[in-house]
């Protein structure tokens, strides 16, 4: 443990030794004996995560565990009745239930549809905004195009429906101008859950831009002028020395979307609260309706620790790349 | 084609792309300057006499009053005291790295990966059970958790970056911890500092789900009172939600545009750095 430790390993311990004396004498001085406790080499780092610790055994630790707990108990809200333990029966109960598999189903694809499309325009953006350092108004272009994602989701999805909407909307009185008859967007079983994954799209594809910005930022461009020099094809420049540099980022970029695409929940409830139907019913909202409309605790709380371990699925592969960036760092 | 033409094409279509993803944003602001009968006018009206009477509705309104200091105030406590106890324990991953710092570092990103419902239910059941529900100071410090796991991750790359030289020498020059943490390292990762407080400030700012469940009528915000608004049918009042929207979504805005060097780091868990 001491050999990692940055001030020992490199200051070493004579010099450290030789400056305590001083450095005692003035934390008497100015703190009581508690505070020079605190302080010590021994007990700081402790000290300094504690309030994290805190937050983290209050807030997320006790819910959590009691989460678990309660996935095994028989437990509604409503009926008022303590909980009854039932061992696995709310997981089996999840497994045999089609409904369930469906809406993880349909988030499944929301998800492939969602961060697919949106990485393949985020990255021809990217390309394309890649030059333009002496665009006029470049930070007030790069404002408006970015905005979509720092909206607030609910307002998103109040405008939305002003955009949606079949007697007002802006894209109706379009479609019937062209010729075609209106369209109910919000409330067709087989269009709701296209319209909110257009609003989706709209939303993260400045997200990939960014993130593909970023990627071919990091392309050095003596590489480049080297593989022009060379004559390499557009296709092998792409593959050789964009995509080589640009990689890792973009990954980062792909799987923070598909964490959060996964995640989606504020979108739906305000422009569609999952419907018609089942039809925009993403898993985030299943469990909301579970929990808090039927508020069947027991068999939701099953669900969010199905859920839970999922999204550590999902943080284990995102450190994984970033595990294997930083080695790849290190070897370069 | 001349050259300089070629270039104020490129530049006209950038802003172009720019503009089409703007334009549902600014359809909305658009419509906060219109009346009633002219927001649902068909076809569209583009060109009219702005009208504020929206605006001096929507001000003199208790509810937005009320809501709009709980977005301020829920949003600034929550994120300087998320800011200030992440810097703590950022710096302490960072220099002394004790035993379980890959693992407690794991564990505070996969909160963040959850989906919201699957993350507020277990706090809603304690909430329910301590009787913490619809109570201002819990409802701050729920945020503040929340606001944690993506300040400490940021903070940790940035005092990564700052060489342990600085601590030595003032170790070797007698300085407390304290003036070590406050003087030496945090005016070198001031960026970081920044970029948290505003990235954490816009997602609390547009929270709804968790003020939606463990809130009530003391702590809601404006995206409660958004959505309540609108999911109660009938007839919405369009007036009022386009104005109470161009003025909620102005400081995230604002934010981009002021904060863009941070935007990569802010929007990457402190994963990717460098500027667009």
């Amino acid at each position: 443990m001491l050999g990692n430790d940055p001030l020992i390993r490199t200051v070493g311990r004579v010099e450290v030794a030789a400056a305590s004396p001083s450095r005692r004498g003035s934390a008497d001085r100015g703190h009581t004996g508690f505070v020079t406790f605190l302080g010590r080499r021994e007990v700081l780092p402790s000290v300094l995560i504690a309030p994290v610790v805190i937050f983290f055994i209050i807030w997320n630790t006790i819910p959590t565990l009691w989460l678990i707990g309660l996935s095994f108990y028989r437990f509604s809200l409503t009926s008022g009745r303590a909980p009854i333990f039932s061992g696995f029966y709310n997981y089996v109960s999840i497994i045999n239930d089609g409904a369930t598999w469906l809406d993880l189903s349909r988030t499944f694809i929301f998800v492939v549809l969602a961060v697919g499309i949106e990485t393949v325009a985020g990255f021809f953006l990217g390309l394309l905004f890649w030059g333009s350092d002496r665009l006029p108004g470049r930070r007030v272009a790069l404002t408006l195009l970015f905005a979509p994602m720092v909206v607030t989701p609910v307002a998103a999805g109040t405008f939305w429906r002003l955009i949606y909407d079949p007697t007002f909307g802006v894209l109706d009185w379009f479609i019937t101008l062209l010729g075609f008859p209106a369209v109910r967007f919000l409330s067709d079983a087989n269009l709701a859950f296209w319209a909110v994954l257009a609003v989706d799209i709209w939303m993260w594809t400045p997200f990939m831009v960014l993130m593909a910005m970023a990627g071919l930022g990091s392309v050095p461009r003596a590489e480049l002028e080297a593989a022009e020099i060379d004559r390499l094809t557009l296709w092998q420049r792409f593959r050789l020395v964009i995509l080589y540099h640009g990689k890792f980022i973009l990954m980062l970029g792909i799987l923070l979307r598909t964490i959060d695409a996964f995640k989606t929940m504020d979108l739906i409830f305000d422009m569609t609260y999952g419907g018609p139907g089942t039809a925009t019913k993403l898993v985030a909202m299943t469990l909301f309706r579970s929990a808090f409309e039927s508020f069947n605790m027991g068999s939701s709380s099953a669900l969010a620790v199905i859920l839970l371990l999922i999204s550590i699925a999902f943080t284990a592969t995102f450190l994984y790349v970033l595990y294997i960036r930083e080695r790849r760092a290190a070897e370069a | 084609m001349s050259e300089r033409m070629r270039e104020h094409l490129y530049h006209a279509v950038l802003w172009l792309v720019a503009l089409v993803f703007f334009a549902p944003v600014f359809w909305i602001v658009l419509s906060s300057f219109k009346t009633a009968p002219q927001i649902l006018a068909v076809p569209p009206i583009l060109f009219f006499r702005p009208t504020f009477a929206n605006y001096a509705k929507l001000f003199a309104d208790p509810t937005f009053e009320h809501h709009f200091f709980n977005s301020v105030v829920l949003s600034v406590l929550a994120v300087l005291i998320a800011v200030a106890v992440s810097f703590l324990a950022a710096f302490s991953f960072s220099r002394f790295r004790p035993a379980a710092t890959n693992f407690l570092m794991f564990l505070l990103l996969s909160i963040r990966m959850l989906p919201g419902s699957a993350a507020i239910l277990p706090v809603y059941l304690m909430y329910v059970a301590f009787g913490w529900k619809d109570n201002f100071i819990a409802m701050t410090l729920f945020y503040a958790m929340f606001s944690i796991p993506f300040s400490v991750w940021i903070l940790k790359g940035f005092i990564d970056g700052v060489s342990p030289r600085f601590d030595e020498t003032g170790v070797v020059n007698g300085a407390s911890w304290f003036s070590i943490i406050a003087k030496l390292t945090l005016p070198q990762v001031y960026p970081g500092v920044v970029a948290a407080l505003i990235f954490n400030f816009i997602f609390v700012w547009n929270e709804f789900l968790f003020n939606y469940i463990i809130g009530g009528i003391n702590t809601s915000n404006i995206p409660v009172l958004l959505a309540t608004n609108l999911s109660q049918g009938g007839g919405i009042d369009w007036t009022f939600l386009s104005a109470l929207t161009t003025v909620y979504i102005l400081p995230p805005i604002l934010g981009v545009y002021f904060f863009q060097r941070y935007l990569l780091v802010g929007m990457t868990f402190g994963t990717v750095r460098g500027e667009v």
